[in-house]
Parts: C-alpha cells; structure tokens; sequence
C-alpha cells in the first residue's frame, strides 16, 4: 500500500513538472503562472493553520525563514519556467532535483551530520552530472549555430 | 541565460527546502509547520506578484487554469508522499522513488509528448544526475 502511494507520488511530481512545460507551451506568462501555483498552496495552509486548536506563540526566526526561503522557492520557480522555454525540461527538472544537494550540504555544516560513503559519492554524482548538462547545452547550441550558418 | 538561469535554481531552491529542518532542529511542534508553509508560500507569492503588479501585469485565464493544475499535483504529490510515509515506509525508501521517478515520468513526456531530443552528452548528464538524486534520498 505505502508502495503504491510512493508511486502515485513520483507521477504526481512528474505530471507537475510536465504540466508546467504544458503551459510553457500554451504561452503562459512564467511570473503568472508562478503567482497562480503559490495562491492556492498558500491558502490551503492558511485556511489549514486558521483552524489548528492550539495557538501557541510562533518565534519570529520562524517568520523571518518562512519568508526568505519562501522568496527563494519562487525564484527557483520562476527560473525553472524560464529555463524551459529556452532549453530541456528533463534537464532543469533534474537540476530542481539536484539542487537537494545544497540542503545535505547545508546539513553537513549547520548541524554537523555525518559526512557518509554514500553522501560523497552522491556529491561527486551531481558534480559530473551538472558538468555533462552543461557539456550538452555548450554541444546542443554549437549544432544549432552551424545549422544556422549553413543556410 | 540558461546557465545563469541552472545556477540560480540550484542555490535557491536547494535552500528553501531546508527550512522545514530548521524548524525540526527548534525543537517547535509539529503543528508549526502549516503557518510556516502558509508564509512560506505567501512570502514567494508576494515576491514574483509585487513586481509584476507595479508593472501592470495581470495573471490571465491560462495562467490561472496552469497553476490551478500544477498547485493540485504538488499537492497531491506531497499527500501521497505522507500517505506513504505515514504507513512505515522508511524516508530512504519513500524520497528516492518519489523523487527518481518524477525524473523519469517527466524525461518520458519531453520525450513523447513535447519532442525534445537529447544529445549524448545530456543523457549521460540525465543518467548520472538522476542517480545521484536517488542516493542523496537514501542517504
């Protein structure tokens, strides 16, 4: 059953991603399309945080964290809407994906965690995997210009 | 452009996700999370909305049907995920399929349905980076 659920999860996420290409497509305004995704989460947990019983004092730093990684959750956004129209949309899912490296980083050196095997190796991973994206985007727009001046 | 672009989306949604292990890290109840989240995504909301109403800017029909989609499948995305996690799935088991396998679903639909090709390069890079995703999960 849980199985199931990761799964009905992974093509949740999948079908986000996909959809928000669907749009690229479609024209929609990047900045747009990014305030409409954030309305409706953000009332949801409004609405969800209006009716928890217990009220308890919230500390300010909880405040202050919300709003700037909020801010930079949508910056992300709004480049990764952008980033489709320009190139791959596999490609700048995989680099949202990715990107849960700078938290594990963060991780490492806020709270000390264990430096693991598999951590490094999953670093090393995204190092090379970020250089051969990068290596294809060079390659893709070499192609594109030498097709253009051969015309 | 694009590599600016990369760049930014790694640094700053790398980051936004690490609130939520502040707040673990506090020691704050767990019911602290959904005024969290509502600033959270109130505070993005603001930040791209702000601009774009001194500019004049209006959110459109498409805009609004996309978002409306793409908020549904977040959200479903992240029940199914607490579904999953709330039935004793283990985190290093729930995170790399959910994660990995968006990958996948997403590579599938450039692929079919948009028609974007790759070259080497960039399904070595998809290969590789989509590897790494599923171990930093596990890990």
């Amino acid at each position: 059953m849980g199985l199931l659920f990761c799964f009905l999860g992974a093509i949740s996420f999948g079908l986000l991603g996909s959809a928000l290409k669907a749009a690229e497509r479609k024209k929609a305004n990047a900045a747009g399309l990014i305030v409409s995704m954030y309305a409706w989460p953000a009332l949801i947990m409004l609405v969800r945080s209006l009716l928890l019983k217990s009220g308890g004092h919230i500390p300010g730093k909880v405040w202050a964290t919300a709003v700037i990684l909020g801010i930079g959750a949508a910056v992300a956004s709004l480049a990764f809407q952008v980033s489709i129209s320009i190139g791959k949309v596999t490609v700048g899912w995989l680099m949202m994906n990715l990107s849960s490296g700078v938290a594990v980083v963060a991780s490492i050196y806020v709270y000390h965690e264990k430096l693991t095997l598999l951590k490094i190796v999953a670093f090393g991973l995204v190092v090379v995997s970020i250089l051969f994206l990068c290596w294809g985007q060079v390659m893709e727009r070499r192609t594109v210009s030498a097709a253009t001046q051969g015309e | 452009m694009w590599f600016l672009l990369m760049l930014v989306m790694f640094l700053t949604n790398g980051m936004s996700a690490f609130g939520l292990k502040m707040i673990a890290a506090w020691g704050l109840p767990e019911t602290v999370k959904y005024p969290y989240l509502a600033t959270w995504y109130a505070g993005g909301l603001a930040a791209i909305a702000l601009p774009m109403l001194l500019k004049g800017m209006r959110v459109g029909k498409t805009e609004l049907f996309w978002g409306a989609v793409a908020g549904a499948l977040s959200v479903g995305g992240q029940v199914a995920m607490a579904v999953a996690l709330g039935s004793g799935l283990p985190g290093h088991v729930v995170f790399p399929i959910a994660i990995g396998g968006s990958i996948v679903v997403v590579a599938l639909a450039g692929r079919l349905v948009f028609g974007e090709r790759m070259n080497r390069h960039t399904v070595v890079g998809v290969a590789l980076g989509s590897i790494a995703v599923v171990l930093l999960g596990v890990s």
